[in-house]
């Protein structure tokens, strides 16, 4: 493995994991929870476009649209339906709620589709080989979509009416609201952009390796990790997270600890020291402990004094 | 009793304290004022710990504080209530006020399996008096309500009994009047005349009722944009011209000062 | 399995999970501390007995003494950097902590004591009974249950005691998040926030020495987050802040979930769709139950003086 492999590879899950943190970061900052069903919702928007592609044959860019589009209107009917009554709750009692929603959602797909891995309806990769590196079509388009979604949310943010409410509601929620910005309107859309974007990103990583029920619990972790690294509540921080933790997950496996200790010979330390593939998860737990420990608010959050 | 030298502090951008000092002598109601945003609240939270300073130092009874936890400066002797009378909304008035006693040995998880009758002594005492707390204060009869479930103005009654229950050397009002039905205004400045007066406590007040200052400050601090402007008698200050110009024009000062930081 | 001994069974994992729910409760309902990785604890425990008793082949007693001592270290030791984090970081830095515990067990092979333990995905069997040999085969499992009643009223009574106590108020005034009150009457609030988490850690650990040995074989998957949201359903149910509650909840979760197992005798419909079911059940209880009934069956009883 090069390093420019490790550095594409980086970027193409860096890619997925700022589509998911960026909806989780945005719906905290506005409802000041942490939701344990985000990533739930992705797997769904997943299995959506998995019954539109191999259930109803449609092709996979088109079920990619349709369900991200479903289920950002199915998380604000769960809006309606739960969190909506929890306005001004206290941030564990909503969190342990969306747990609840979250158990819920994983074993409704569980018991319609089985705990088996699915595949979606995708014509066979061909893999751009060179000495350096490969990378598939998919791959490619991964960073695209990564990258396009990115610079959408940015312009929404900064030249639409709606970003500009969000903005004001995201910095001072009593004002708005006083000056009558309809709150409960802005909700209804940062639901829906979050999590559209979320399921966008849990399809591509159903179509990098598979859809199976637990995927949205697997990434869970590392979402987080990326929200919180960034500084939760700023959209711009979930991407840099997503970004660190991409290389670190990357770089974590492919450096060579032995020689790091060795310092090109300095030290009589000669083994071999890599961390182990199983501990891959793991990285992105230890960076999370760390980062909160030295900067809780994040590297780009909001300083919260008293 | 406490001596504050030379206190920095900023928030982002914003200087809150910039060079404050100032003595609290021993025995003494002293008053701190200021327009909105001077720096009193964040002096107070500087003082006991709850804000960590830029620079700067602070004494009591010669020792020295500015960098400790609050909770260590509260078990110094340092008491304080708080401007949102805070109260665990779960918790009853009695389970509040038996919150207060310093150094409960049941607080220790040994004590509590091992130490059980001392501690059931303990809390005997500690229910005796407060008993008479409550009916001083007239909460007697909510003892046993939630304090979640009471008004803002028996909140601050509440946050009055736990700080005569915790006893401390030094006692930071954090707007005692504020919110207040003025009928309990004189009764709540009767009341910290007392603890001075009987009890030999030091009180430090934040104030905006510029009528409880006067009654009952010996001294008065004076912060405008977190410098220290003037500083006398009551009566001194009503006096005290730059005093008067501070609260005047102190929206129109800010905005200069606002401009000057580019912020 | 006879209806006898299934009810034995039942009451065995009421016990188990009773003290889970205990532990956790002490955790979150009184301090407030939402642990979102229980199941560290109990997969900790359930590891380090079966290592001491079998690997080391050391009697169970001390299986038991060290699964409670290295759980409760471990939850004073992940406290140490975390525990002034706020509520939510907390809960997913609580969740990860498990998950490496998880993976580290899961991982990490090793073969000791002459292959008798062998770590790793596969899991470790032969989990020696503590006593076994005193017993038929059909009163062993009286006499384990007999051997968990005991501990859930240890548990019980120990926790409940330190709950009441003035320890026990400290916990409940900075369970709200706001700690400045403790904190001005001159409470060493992280200090108490480690404590509790080594004595919630203690009785997690007990619960895995508990189980390990009743099933005598254990695997990283019975150590899953699900377990953490299970336990968590059983204290919100039951009643948060409240330790009857606690051990109420275990005891319903339980009948539910095991009572609708033999629903698939009578409905034509698979295990695993049956066992998804049962989890949609519960995710959408504790919804129901945090919007409507946040004290939970068991509301928390006021002190009155």
């Amino acid at each position: 493995m090069t390093l420019i492999q490790v550095i594409i590879n980086s970027i193409i899950r860096a890619s997925e994991l700022s589509l998911l943190a960026l909806g989780l970061t945005i719906v905290y900052d506005i409802l000041k929870f942490a939701n344990f069903a985000h990533t739930e919702l992705a797997m769904i928007g997943a299995y959506l476009a998995f019954l539109l592609n191999v259930g109803l044959g449609i092709s996979i860019v088109p079920a990619a649209i349709i369900a991200s589009i479903a289920t950002g209107f199915l998380s604000i009917l769960i809006d309606r339906a739960v969190f909506r009554r929890m306005r001004g709750s206290i941030g564990i009692v909503v969190m342990v709620t969306s747990m609840g929603v979250g158990i819920a959602l994983r074993n409704t797909v569980r018991a319609i589709w089985g705990p088996d891995a699915r595949n979606y309806a995708v014509p066979l990769q061909k893999p751009l080989i060179t000495p350096w590196f490969r990378i598939t079509q998919l791959q490619i388009w991964i960073i695209i979509v990564g990258v396009l979604a990115m610079v959408a949310f940015y312009i929404l943010l900064h030249y639409t009416t709606l970003g500009k409410a969000m903005r004001a509601s995201s910095d001072d929620p009593d004002l708005a609201q006083a000056s009558g910005i309809a709150t409960e309107k802005i909700i209804t859309y940062v639901w829906f952009i979050a999590i559209s974007f979320a399921s966008l990103g849990g399809i591509l990583i159903g179509m990098e390796t598979y859809v199976q029920p637990y995927m949205g619990f697997a990434i869970i972790i590392p979402v987080f990790c990326a929200a919180i690294m960034g500084g939760i509540g700023n959209p711009y921080g979930a991407m840099l997270g997503a970004l660190v933790l991409g290389f670190a997950e990357n770089f974590g496996l492919y450096i060579n600890f032995g020689k790091v200790l060795n310092l090109g010979g300095l030290l009589p330390f000669s083994k071999d020291l890599f961390i182990p593939t199983g501990y891959k998860p793991a990285i992105s737990f230890v960076i999370l402990i760390v980062v909160l420990l030295v900067r809780p608010r994040g590297i780009l959050g909001k300083k919260k004094e008293g | 009793m406490l001596r504050v030298i030379d206190l920095y502090k900023s928030f982002g951008g914003i200087q809150a304290l910039a060079g404050v000092s100032f003595d609290v002598e021993r025995g003494s109601i002293t008053g701190l004022i200021g327009p909105n945003g001077s720096g009193k609240s964040t002096c107070f939270n500087v003082i006991s710990g709850f804000y960590a300073k830029d620079s700067g130092e602070i004494y009591f009874q010669g020792k020295r504080i500015e960098n400790l936890e609050p909770f260590q400066i509260a078990r110094l002797g340092i008491g304080r209530t708080f401007q949102i009378a805070e109260a665990p909304e779960k918790m009853t008035v009695m389970e509040n006020l038996l919150l207060a006693p310093k150094a409960q040995t049941g607080e220790s998880i040994f004590n509590v399996f091992f130490r059980s009758s001392r501690i059931k002594q303990e809390t005997e005492e500690h229910l005796k008096k407060i008993v008479s707390i409550l009916k001083l204060v007239q909460l007697y009869d909510l003892r046993n309500e939630y304090a979640g479930n009471l008004s803002g103005g028996q909140r601050k009654l509440l946050s009055l009994a736990r700080i005569l229950l915790f006893d401390p050397y030094l006692i930071l009002l954090d707007e005692p009047t504020a919110g207040v039905n003025p009928t309990l205004i004189n009764d709540l400045m009767v009341a910290i005349k007392r603890l001075r007066d009987e009890r030999g406590k030091t009180i430090l007040l934040v104030e905006h009722n510029m009528r409880v200052i006067s009654r009952i400050c010996d001294k008065v601090i004076v912060l405008d944009s977190g410098i220290k402007i003037a500083e006398g008698t009551p009566r001194e200050i009503q006096n005290n011209e730059k005093v008067l110009e501070a609260y005047l024009s102190g929206s129109s000062k800010k905005q200069l000062f606002h401009e000057d930081t580019g912020s | 399995m006879g209806f006898f001994n299934f009810l034995i069974y039942l009451a065995i994992m009421m016990g188990i999970y009773g003290i889970l729910s205990l532990s956790l409760n002490l955790q979150y309902g009184f301090t407030g501390l939402a642990n979102f990785g229980q199941v560290g604890f109990f997969c900790l425990g359930a590891y380090i007995t079966t290592i001491i008793t079998l690997a080391f082949g050391m009697p169970f007693i001390l299986g038991l003494f060290g699964s409670m001592a290295i759980a409760g270290l471990f939850g004073y030791i992940i406290a140490i950097p975390t525990a002034d984090l706020r509520e939510d970081y907390w809960a997913i830095v609580t969740l990860a902590s498990a998950e490496i515990v998880r993976m580290f067990f899961l991982n990490e092979d090793w073969v000791v004591g002459g292959g008798v333990y062998r770590g790793g995905a596969f899991g470790v069997g032969g989990i020696p009974q503590p006593f076994k040999s005193h017993f038929s085969a059909q009163a062993y499992p009286f006499f384990y249950f007999a051997i968990v009643l005991v501990c859930l009223l240890a548990a019980y009574l120990i926790i409940n005691k330190l709950t009441r106590s003035p320890f026990g108020r400290v916990l409940k005034s900075i369970r709200e998040g706001e700690d400045r009150l403790a904190q001005a009457m001159g409470k060493d609030v992280k200090g108490f926030r480690l404590k509790t988490m080594a004595v919630g850690g203690m009785f997690g650990g007990l619960a895995g020495c508990l189980w390990a040995h009743y099933y005598g074989f254990i695997s990283p998957n019975q150590f899953l987050p699900l377990e953490t949201f299970i336990v968590w359903a059983m204290v919100i149910v039951g009643g948060k802040g409240n330790n009857r509650g606690s051990v109420f909840g275990a005891v319903i979760i339980i009948i539910f979930y095991h009572s609708t197992r033999y629903l698939k005798d009578y409905i034509p419909i698979e295990e695993v769709t049956l066992a998804s079911l049962r989890m949609v059940a519960i995710g959408i209880l504790i919804v129901i139950v945090m919007l409507f009934m946040k004290e939970g069956i068991i509301k928390e009883k006021k002190p009155i003086y």
